[in-house]
């Protein structure tokens, strides 16, 4: 056992100085770097970055308003571009503190930054790229500061090396491979820890130290408990998984202004091919149903599960527990389930119970006719039908097979979204 | 095709165009079907060719081998007005262009939740805990320590053909039928890893959770764990593809495809089902009167027509043709298939070929068209008596919002100049 702890309580550490002990240049990018996630969902930077809900931010600083050719601007968007938009830091700068102010008719829904620091730190971090996605070469104060002993953007390294000093002399004679644990969301705010500057050697140091499983084979090793807790995070409609927390309906709608309202609508109604949250009640025997997560979820634990286990869509596991309170606890409030001064807590989350909780039954296809014992006994070979078979339906007259539908990729086509 | 060899380029829009075609492309490939019979001789035969005269490439040219380039049409393809963004989306392996019962590893179908995860082997975990005695944690180099199988299966999504509930929607196999693939999986038995950590007998449920941006989890209960599940490394006797979950992936034999969790990495025993999204608001089967079933998970009897089909249609005029499709079950083996071409009327037994417990069959049935309209369909009976439904039929069970688990028969409707449909018929 006895590596183990060390190395994990070594990459902690690693990450604390991260974020505690750069300098203030470095910071600024790095920090940036952090506050994009909540941009993540729907902008790109980077060497693969593509336009996606919102266009690609490569080169974005000196970048003239409207630019990427391919992707849909609004009106407001273009109309600025008309009038000479150039992105300068100052024109950013405003755009991020309040998007709708600044461009009339922006379809970003997002609400925007408070933080003068944050929109600092968010443009030096976009303007790390250019307009091909490389990372532009960094600056003299850049390399200045990556070179301080006691360094901030490059803070990793030595970090790692931090690790390295501490866990190789029992390792050396290893010949297995097999990488130390990463400490994933080892402060619970879901900042994982990168041990990716790690070495070969250093990975030989966890197996070698490795007790043996215990199991038959012998094969693996013990899970240690910070491991377990880093990983485990699912919630069952028992309530096992609850997070000791908190949030109210209010922290939960901003939350979901800044975070989420973009896909799917300020009122959960959802954009586009987005899904809907909110409504739907009584729909479920209706031609076209309308599952949401107050007509159709069985669990508010399915919610509190899915939003902290995969949303934002693009920046997973970055809400922190009293967050995920408070976005749940605003979904029930668009689905006119709780009041607007309602707290939900892990102390009264079982306790709510969903309007279709009793909408589901087991699997019983197997009571189908097609499915009983004797159906296959019962098949028929000839003059099955009385008459030639007519057509009844046709696809051609939807058309909306990809290649042969003459508007290819509009998305109001067909029916039967998958998602 | 007299002119083939110059067609290389514009192969693309060949399947267009025959989608699109009215009577005028189809006559003409019929009159190039005739051509077999022309007076003049053939300068393909008469002519040296220059792939007779000239040396082509050596050895290492390509040192991962790819398709000729004459197939460049086959290939995946998505249906873009399904879903909101491409890393949360689903494409389709196109059966019309495939034969036999493996598909290759480049064709089988994606669908992800959170785009495809980039996760070096070596920084790859499987943590196994929860109910257990020992929670352990295993690299991938533990996991090949283990006694493997090999054993074909087909993956088959819950929502192949989901589109269609409703009616003949999209012209081709491959959107109506291209969720599935059957594979050749190398993986240890899960029971190997369990009994490694020790299961308490309290256990009834495992959960199994990806190393993706969605970190996709599903519920299994504990017999289909201990019976046939396996932790797969490789597909097709290599390693799995990064879209089908490379390093490891769970292979959850005859249960729908989104238990078969990618980039596996984690797996907690429990007393009861976790109930996450995907086995409530997904994947469960709302019904006519309001109420849905859940926890369906197996995959019913089905079976398809791949050709002709819309995307291959019968271009070489009336006379001996081949009719060919693929059948699967959930419950185990396929005991027949059987083919009609007059809509239902009237139905023989296909030949069967390959094919295993929970593995994709290929059917065949040769016969002469004698072209005139015909109205192709195909009805697959399992081993446990399951037989595949009509259309009709299941929405008479079920009405038309169950999204999942339609197997029911597909009609194609082939017209006299050889062009092919997606219909329905009385």
């Amino acid at each position: 056992m006895s590596r183990f702890p060390k190395s994990l309580i070594a990459v902690s550490l690693m990450g604390g100085m991260g974020l505690t002990a750069p300098s203030a240049l470095a910071q600024d990018a790095a920090n940036g770097e952090t506050i994009f996630k909540r941009c993540a969902g729907c902008h790109t930077v980077g060497p693969n970055a593509q336009s996606r809900v919102g266009p690609h931010l490569n080169g974005i600083v000196e970048r003239p308003a409207a630019a990427i050719e391919d992707f849909r601007y609004s009106r407001g968007m273009k109309k600025a571009a008309d009038d000479g938009l150039v992105w300068t830091r100052d024109d950013l700068a405003e755009y991020l503190a309040a998007p709708r102010k600044k461009i009339k008719g922006t379809r970003m829904a997002f609400a925007g930054l408070r933080k003068e620091s944050e929109i600092a730190d968010i443009i030096a971090y976009l303007d790390r790229f250019g307009p091909d996605g490389a990372e532009k070469t960094s600056t003299a104060e850049e390399i200045a500061a990556a070179n301080e002993p006691n360094p901030g953007m490059a803070g990793k390294e030595p970090a790692a090396n931090d690790v390295k000093g501490d866990s190789k002399p029992a390792t050396e004679s290893s010949s297995a491979v097999a990488p130390a644990p990463k400490v994933e969301e080892a402060d619970g705010a879901g900042e994982s820890v990168d041990a990716a500057a790690e070495t070969d050697d250093d990975r030989q140091v966890a197996l070698a130290a490795a007790p043996p499983s215990g199991g038959p084979m012998n094969l693996g090793r013990p899970a240690l408990p910070a491991e377990i807790a880093a990983w485990d995070i699912d919630v069952r409609p028992d309530g096992k998984g609850l997070p000791i927390g908190s949030g109210t309906v209010a922290e939960g709608e901003a939350i979901f202004d800044e975070k989420c309202a973009s896909c799917h609508g300020a009122f959960g109604e959802g954009a586009g091919r987005w899904p809907m949250l909110a409504g739907g009640q009584g729909t479920l025997k209706d031609e076209r149903p309308v599952k949401t997560i107050g007509s159709y979820w069985p669990y508010l634990s399915t919610v509190y599960d899915y939003v902290h286990r995969a949303m934002p869509f693009g920046s997973s596991r970055s809400l922190g527990e009293d967050e995920t309170y408070a976005l749940v606890a605003y979904i029930l409030y668009l689905n006119d389930l709780v009041d607007d001064d309602f707290e939900l807590s892990n102390e009264n989350f079982t306790g709510i119970e969903m309007p279709n909780a009793d909408g589901f039954k087991p699997d019983d296809r197997q009571s189908e006719p097609q499915n009983t014992s004797d159906a296959a006994a019962e098949v028929c070979m000839t003059d099955c039908k009385e008459s030639p078979a007519e057509i009844t339906m046709r696809a051609r007259v939807l058309d909306v097979t990809p290649d042969t539908a003459d508007d290819d990729g509009d998305e109001n086509l067909g029916a039967g979204a998958i998602d | 095709m007299v002119d083939s060899a110059d067609d290389g380029g514009s192969k693309g829009n060949a399947r267009r165009q025959f989608l699109k075609a009215g009577l005028g492309a189809a006559g003409g490939a019929l009159a190039v079907a005739g051509g077999a019979r022309a007076a003049e001789p053939d300068p393909l035969i008469t002519e040296v060719q220059d792939w007779t005269r000239y040396l082509g490439k050596g050895v290492d040219a390509t040192p991962y081998g790819l398709p000729s380039q004459y197939e460049s049409d086959v290939v995946r393809r998505s249906v873009p007005w399904l879903t909101a963004d491409a890393k949360s989306s689903v494409n389709f392996t196109p059966l019309y262009a495939l034969d036999g019962t493996i598909t290759p590893s480049g064709l089988c179908f994606e669908r992800h939740h959170g785009g495809v995860a980039v996760i070096d082997p070596a920084d790859h975990r499987l943590m196994i805990h929860g109910m257990v005695e020992r929670p352990l944690v295993f690299t991938l180099d533990d996991l090949k320590r283990f006694p493997r199988e090999n054993h074909v299966y087909f993956l088959e999504c819950a929502a192949n053909s989901g589109m269609e509930w409703r009616g003949a929607q999209l012209n081709g196999c491959q959107f109506t039928h291209g969720m599935i693939h059957n594979l050749e999986y190398c993986g240890v038995p899960l029971r190997y890893l369990l009994e490694e950590a020790g299961v308490k007998p309290q256990a009834k449920w495992l959960l199994a959770e990806g190393g993706d941006a969605s970190l996709m989890t599903r519920s299994i209960p504990m017999e289909k764990i201990m019976d046939d599940c396996l932790v797969a490394f490789k597909m097709n006797g290599e390693a799995l593809r990064p879209e089908q979950g490379y390093p490891i992936r769970l292979v959850v034999p005859g249960w729908e495809g989104n238990m078969w969790i990618k980039w596996l990495r984690r797996l907690e025993l429990g007393d009861r089902s976790w109930e996450q999204r995907e086995e409530t608001s997904k994947y469960t089967d709302l019904l006519a009167d309001g109420v849905a079933r859940r926890h369906t998970f197996v995959m019913d009897v089905k079976s398809v027509i791949t050709n002709p089909s819309p995307q291959a249609p019968l271009t070489h005029g009336k006379g001996r043709t081949v009719l060919t499709g693929l059948a699967w079950s959930g419950h185990g083996r396929i005991a027949k298939v059987d083919v009609s071409i007059d809509g239902g009327r009237n139905w023989s037994e296909a030949r069967l070929e390959g094919g295993s417990s929970k593995g994709a069959y290929r059917f065949y049935h040769d016969f002469d068209w004698d072209g005139a309209e015909l109205f192709l369909q195909s009805r697959a009976i399992d081993e446990d008596g399951n037989v595949q439904p009509t259309k009709d039929r299941l929405r008479a069970e079920r009405g038309e919002n169950s999204i999942y688990h339609n197997n029911g028969i597909q009609t194609w409707h082939v017209r006299a100049d050889g062009v092919t449909e997606n219909v329905e018929v009385s």
